[in-house]
């Protein structure tokens, strides 16, 4: 009797799931080169990372999100939205239950057994994983277009791509080829000491706001710092990821150049560490903080 | 007599040795005769007092190991793998987040946790036919993973922020190295050596047997207080300031013994010279290994101390 419960269960969530693939669809290719079949109108739409959640806001399209990560908590609207776990241990019952046409990734961590699942329930999974500012503005891009939002993007790009190359032309009016550029230390974490690496996005963003990131040389995207190379790099400046592990500079930095003249500074982590539209802002207040002193 | 005064001053060179390499090295290149502002604070404020600390920890770990192998008659007997450090890891953390502004409350707490952990395994593993391998590492499996399991739970619940850089430090890391640290785990280290030799004797007897021992005339029941009291005031002196270095105390009692034989009056002691030693070149690697990057020490004990865990299991 259960077992015949169980099977007219799960024969009603399969026809439940039918009308959705009988939407009309289209092919287009994600981050990973995938082949993704999408609605041609997209109307429900789930998002496992912050920083995706925040571009589809951003191109107009956060009322279509049917579902966010715990993390995601920018831009305010998403606390009226359903969570559905965060980035690492999504509910994937949850997610079905949802009845998303697109599930939003950022990762291909999990991909495989993840996608293979929501597949057979007729649930496309895309891939978004922009590393960059640059790529952020093509991932706006393509959303806009899955959204049907193209002209909307196209105008937001525009603005957002004034806005960094105002700062770039900003900062290289103070960085002639006199002035050396300020070298920049970015603590992630106090203790231990994390900082960015050169494979992390940060360090193109210091560079575009006129700085140079003093660890940029270092394997990996957030190494671990040896507390000796800490106090040889005697940073200029000294950025510190806002949160309550990081309210301090490292002792490591206590006669550095940066906290000897005062030039540390603290920053949003979570417009720091989300590839999203808000790098520009993190770019615009990293320029500010860089030439503080330079425009006094 | 010749080859223990021999073994006495070898260790002592080799230790000497060891703390000039290790003060040599860095990821910064140093030259300690000729030494800049910044180099100095480099070598004075960075790498001295992590050296030292290092060389109290290696120190503290293997002879708390070295008294527990006699005492327990077995030489799988680690802290790390009895859930002593453990304990002293999750007392360390419930003072982290609960009493940060009391400076001695993390080697108090993790010196408490210590000692309830090593009581717990103890009874386990206690039963009428006697205390063999199997139900001792048995027991320190189950009080470790369960202790992880607490700290994991604490972890999820407080805010992960705060805690983030705690879950590296739990894997042994000394690149929180300060002079407080230093004095504290010395101060537990030469406690804790002084009183655990103090014991050797009697211990001697015990690996005879408990009720050889008590024809003797040894108070069984007060030198095994004793011993584990002294373990987890070395252990939990390590551990707050260290986290969880692994196998320390299991490689170098073994080697020590291979060396000199069982004797504990000499076990004990040259346990914890040889565990500085080791500990104090195991960081070096650390430090210098992927510079300007640092693993944290306890991957690279572990990294040669599981697979020395596998040989004396198969032998024993």
């Amino acid at each position: 009797m259960l077992i015949a419960v169980a099977v007219i269960a799960v024969v009603g969530c399969r026809s439940a799931t039918v009308p959705s693939s009988a939407v009309e669809t289209r092919e287009v290719h994600d981050d990973l080169g995938r082949t993704v079949k999408v609605p041609l109108k997209l109307e429900r739409a789930i998002s496992l990372a912050p920083s995706l959640t925040e571009m589809i806001f951003a191109i107009g399209a956060g009322e279509k999100l049917v579902g966010v990560t715990t993390y995601c908590n920018y831009p305010p609207e998403t606390a009226s939205i359903e969570k559905i776990g965060d980035t690492q241990t999504p509910n994937i019952e949850k997610i079905i239950a949802l009845k998303p046409q697109v599930v939003f990734v950022s990762t291909a961590s999990q991909l495989e057994a993840f996608t293979k699942t929501l597949e057979e329930q007729g649930i496309a999974v895309y891939v978004s994983n922009p590393k960059n500012l640059d790529q952020v503005f093509n991932g706006l891009k393509q959303l806009g277009e899955l959204f049907g939002r193209s002209e909307y993007t196209d105008d937001l790009v525009g603005s957002l791509r004034a806005r960094a190359s105002i700062v770039r032309d900003q900062a290289h009016s103070y960085g002639g080829e006199s002035v050396s550029k300020p070298t920049v230390f970015m603590q992630i974490s106090n203790e231990p000491l994390f900082t960015i690496g050169r494979d992390s996005f940060l360090t193109n963003l210091v560079e575009q706001a006129g700085g140079v990131s003093a660890t940029r040389d270092v394997g990996t995207a957030y190494p671990k710092l040896s507390k000796e190379t800490a106090v040889a790099l005697d940073p200029d400046v000294i950025i510190m990821s806002d949160s309550e592990d990081n309210r301090e500079v490292n002792k490591a930095f206590k006669n550095s150049r940066a906290v000897k003249s005062g030039r540390v500074y603290r920053i949003d982590p979570d417009i720091i560490s989300r590839p999203g539209p808000r790098l520009v802002d993190a770019l615009e207040r990293i320029e500010a903080m860089l030439h503080s002193e330079t425009k006094n | 007599m010749n080859r223990r005064l021999f073994t006495w001053f070898l260790l002592t060179v080799a230790l000497l040795f060891a703390l000039l390499l290790a003060l040599s090295f860095g990821s910064e290149r140093l030259s300690i005769f000729d030494l800049s502002e910044t180099q100095a604070a480099i070598f004075f404020d960075i790498r001295f007092p992590r050296v030292l600390l290092g060389a109290c920890v290696g120190a503290s770990l293997a002879s708390a190991g070295a008294s527990l192998q006699a005492l327990l008659r077995n030489p799988l007997a680690e802290p790390y793998l009895l859930g002593v450090s453990n304990g002293a890891a999750l007392g360390t953390m419930i003072a982290f987040v609960f009493f940060e502004q009391f400076v001695f409350a993390r080697p108090l707490l993790a010196f408490a946790g210590a000692g309830l952990a090593t009581f717990t395994v103890y009874q386990m593993a206690r039963s009428r036919a006697g205390m063999n391998v199997e139900r001792l590492v048995l027991s320190g499996v189950i009080v470790t993973t369960f202790l992880s399991s607490i700290i994991v739970l604490l972890t999820s619940l407080l805010d992960a922020a705060r805690l983030r850089g705690f879950t590296f430090w739990l894997l042994g890391d000394l690149s929180q190295a300060t002079m407080n640290g230093f004095y504290m785990t010395l101060a537990g280290v030469v406690i804790g050596a002084i009183v655990l030799t103090s014991q050797a004797r009697p211990l001697n007897l015990m690996m005879i047997g408990e009720r050889d021992a008590l024809d003797f005339g040894v108070e069984v029941g007060r030198v095994r207080m004793i011993v584990f009291a002294m373990a987890s005031l070395l252990v939990g002196t390590a551990v707050a300031a260290s986290g969880s270095v692994g196998y320390v105390g299991l490689i170098v009692p073994h080697l020590v013994r291979l060396a000199i034989g069982s004797d504990n009056r000499l076990v004990i002691p040259f346990s914890a010279i040889a565990g500085a030693i080791f500990v104090v070149l195991a960081d070096t690697v650390a430090r210098t290994a992927i510079a300007p990057r640092e693993l944290p020490v306890g991957a690279v004990t572990a990294l040669i101390g599981a697979p020395m865990f596998i040989y004396l299991l198969k032998r024993s």
